[in-house]
């Protein structure tokens, strides 16, 4: 009689709690912007036996972790494709760790592709060249693909900046990609003037102008040091003389 | 009132004392060399993630001392004291079912806590050496010294440990449930540990029940409704991987997790008692 | 009766009373029900017909266990604890504390001679007889009518066995109420006053024990200071009168009456 008792509340219970779990899970999601990671079936086919079970027994860090260092070795090792795929994989299990994009996209942009410049197998240096810039096209790519799965954050709207910037020379689109990262609210100080930076360098001087005198505006007074007002005060200047017909100075 | 509250107390620290004789908390020392060694291993790596390596390293040793603890112990609770005998003198007391159950959950969930409480300092200790060795080395920067602090320090960390407290303790539950209805304490641990990998998965099963439109055998839909309605979903912990990556989890999330944690054991363990009452010894 | 195993009759058409006052044993050898009884009463077990009561109330509630004090046969302890302590932690058990529990576990010490030193030492240092005792004590805290005990000499040396008797008999004295079982019948014999007597399941037989293994045909005459040429004259005399002689010779002591009279006084205890 009891056990039919115990059977009914279990029952009862499992009925109540899927739509409770089911509320949790969106909430859940929601909050993550959809990036909860694949589940543990999807895993299975893409990793190895011990990295699958750690993954369903809840330890889905520890195996993201074991990939990232599994990369890091590869990266010792030269073997960029293997590097390329623990990278791959590691944002896949994880993909709501910035800190992982960053690494990655560092891997794939900056070293794989110096490394195909430099010591490619191509004896043929334009070839080498476009090599190189498959690995950097592949590194903002996955970058992206981050700030999508971490769009609250500025860090990899940052990263992404830099790499137009140094990577692949498009300094409006650099200037798009800090103001980006400034409207998050926990970029460096430092950043705000980088979108001007990058306006001037792209050689809009009229538009770094403008925007420099926005900011400078926006500090209000007194302005906060970390701001560095004396530097965009100094830049405000060196654009005035510029654009009024004195000859371009070193920046 | 107060009695049962006497008679549990009485159980449920009989039980604690039963476990820390058997020497429970020298695995602890094995979990401290775990960290130590883990500290000191990735250090080519950016602070970032150092931190996060370490943190997912600490909660999960504690995820999982606390499991090995929570299955052994489970052991104990009732096939153990069956196979011992001692259990007559228990249950011949005017001591109700119930509060027998009671009291071995409370004493299990107890060591559970204790441990995982030095634990979390544990990890928080190590964390903060971490800190220091890394602004040693790096710390000509201030913002990058204030980052450094700020993931080692992260009070986000509160919830994670909860967390990983809480969902231990539903596995303890789920350990009581067994030890009522089984007779050997291999069944008893080998159970609960399905239960504990299944939870993991109980989410994909749920969603495939209720949204699978397709043809789907009968066979399979009542395989996957089983699941989702008698196992825990243990993806709702996964909580604890937003805090390690750093990313903001609200306390109301956690909060939520909480109670339905508390409410899922207060059902296990009423279950546990209705099976007990009806059981011959 | 776990769920896997087939169920066994274990005990059939029993009909036992038991009268408040008196010292009764649950005789038979293994296998006979014994245990199955004692279950039974305890309510930790559920007879699937028939009904148990105890003091009035049904068998199993909790009103009924407060009735009754159980030592089981072979009793594992937690033996980190010690005497005191157990008989503390059944305290506790049964809802008692404080002041009043501490009184009590003193009086029983005392009452089983566990009292000072020993009742502080752990329990894995205790003889078998005194982890009867100390189990007794425990089974007592609550302060019971009905003791019931399960084999409660198995395994204890003649002395040990001994006193357990003793205390069984002072506890009759006390107005308590004892059952227990055995198959160590020669111990039995000196302190019940009914048994019942159970095989594979089956009561063969019940009664006081005087009457059960009275031969009343019969009639015994110890005599001391006889001398042998009066023996035969007494012999004559018994069979002229239509008597029988079953047996006569020098009486035996029980080995165990010798035994304990040979071990030096403190030994006994």
């Amino acid at each position: 009689m009891t056990g039919s008792l115990a059977c009914l509340l279990l029952l009862g219970w499992g009925g109540t709690k899927i739509s409770w779990e089911k509320a949790m899970t969106q909430a859940q999601r929601k909050a993550t912007y959809g990036f909860r990671g694949p589940t543990a079936v999807a895993i299975r086919e893409k990793v190895g036996q011990g990295l699958a079970l750690a993954a369903l027994g809840g330890f889905r860090g520890l195996a993201a972790n074991a990939l990232m260092l599994q990369a890091h070795t590869a990266w010792e090792q030269q073997q960029w494709v293997r590097v390329r795929s623990s990278l791959e994989l590691a944002t896949l299990l994880q993909p709501r760790v910035a800190v992982f994009w960053d690494t990655a996209s560092w891997h794939l942009a900056w070293n794989a592709a110096v490394a195909a410049e430099r010591y490619g197998g191509e004896s043929n240096e334009t070839r080498r060249r476009i090599e190189a810039r498959r690995w950097v096209e592949a590194g903002r790519d996955l970058l992206e693909r981050g700030t999508k799965a971490v769009p609250e954050r500025a860090l990899l709207f940052q990263r992404l900046g830099d790499l137009y910037w140094q990577r692949l020379g498009d300094y409006q689109a650099a200037a798009e990609c800090y103001r980006e990262a400034i409207s998050k609210g926990d970029a460096p100080p430092y950043l705000e003037r980088f979108v001007g930076y990058a306006l001037d360098k792209a050689g809009d001087k009229k538009a770094a102008l403008a925007y420099f005198r926005d900011l400078r505006a926006q500090m209000g007074s007194p302005p906060a040091p970390e701001r560095r007002p004396e530097v965009v005060d100094r830049e405000i200047q060196r654009l005035e003389k510029e654009l009024s017909g004195g000859a371009p100075s070193k920046k | 009132m107060m009695g049962s509250l006497r008679r549990i107390t009485a159980v449920a620290g009989n039980t604690f004392l039963e476990a820390v004789r058997q020497k429970v908390f020298a695995v602890l020392l094995v979990f401290g060399l775990v960290l130590i060694f883990g500290a000191n291993y990735f250090t080519e790596f950016s602070f970032q993630e150092q931190f996060k390596f370490l943190k997912d390293l600490g909660y999960a040793a504690i995820s999982l001392t606390g499991l090995l603890v929570g299955l052994l112990g489970a052991a104990q609770l009732i096939p153990g004291e069956i196979e011992r005998r001692t259990i007559l003198t228990a249950l011949c007391r005017p001591l109700r079912r119930w509060e027998f159950i009671a009291g071995k959950y409370v004493g299990l969930a107890l060591l559970l806590a204790v441990m995982v409480g030095v634990m979390a300092v544990a990890v928080a200790g190590v964390l903060g050496w971490k800190e220091a060795q890394l602004i040693a080395r790096d710390g000509s920067d201030p913002a990058v010294t204030a980052a450094i602090r700020a993931e080692a320090r992260d009070p986000r960390l509160i919830q994670a440990v909860l967390l990983v407290e809480v969902k231990l303790a539903v596995v303890a539950a789920v350990a009581v449930f067994f030890s009522t209805v089984a007779t050997s304490t291999t069944f008893v641990m080998a159970m609960t540990l399905m239960v504990y990998l299944i939870g993991h998965l109980e989410s994909v099963a749920r969603e495939q029940w209720l949204e699978s439109g397709e043809v789907v055998s009968w066979m399979t839909k009542a395989f996957l409704a089983g699941v989702a309605f008698l196992v825990p979903d243990f993806n709702l912990y996964n909580l604890i991987d937003e805090i390690v990556a750093g990313n903001a989890v609200l306390w109301r999330s956690t909060l939520e997790v909480i109670g339905y944690s508390a409410i899922y054991i207060t059902v296990l363990l009423t279950a546990a008692s209705l099976i007990f009452e009806g059981r011959d010894i | 009766m776990g769920w896997f195993r087939g169920r066994v009759l274990a005990l059939e058409g029993l009909d036992m009373e038991v009268q408040r006052g008196e010292v009764f044993g649950l005789l038979g050898p293994n296998g006979s029900g014994k245990s199955t009884a004692m279950k039974m009463i305890l309510g930790l077990l559920r007879p699937t017909s028939g009904r148990a009561e105890v003091c009035g109330y049904r068998a199993g509630t909790i009103a009924a266990r407060r009735q009754i004090g159980f030592l089981p046969e072979n009793p594992y302890f937690p033996n980190f604890l010690s005497g005191a302590e157990l008989v503390r932690y059944y305290g506790r058990l049964s809802g008692m504390g404080g002041a009043l529990l501490e009184k009590r576990i003193l009086e029983l010490l005392e009452l089983v001679r566990l009292g000072g030193e020993a009742g502080k030492r752990p329990l894995r240092t205790y003889s078998k007889g005194m982890l009867q005792r100390a189990g007794l004590a425990g089974a007592l805290v609550g302060d019971p009518e009905i003791l019931m005990l399960d084999e409660p000499t198995a395994g204890v040396d003649p002395a040990g066995s001994r006193e357990i008797r003793d205390l069984i008999l002072e506890l009759r004295g006390r107005g308590k109420t004892v059952i227990f079982s055995s198959h160590l019948l020669e111990q039995v014999e000196d302190v019940a006053d009914r048994v019942i007597i159970l095989h594979r399941g089956q009561k063969l037989r019940e009664g006081r024990l005087e009457e059960l293994l009275t031969r009343k045909k019969e009639w015994e005459v110890n005599v001391q200071g006889l001398k042998e040429e009066d023996r035969k004259e007494l012999r004559e005399w018994l069979e002229k009168r239509g008597a029988q002689v079953m047996r006569e010779g020098a009486p035996r002591e029980r080995l165990e009456d010798y035994f304990l009279r040979s071990l030096p006084e403190e030994k006994r205890r």
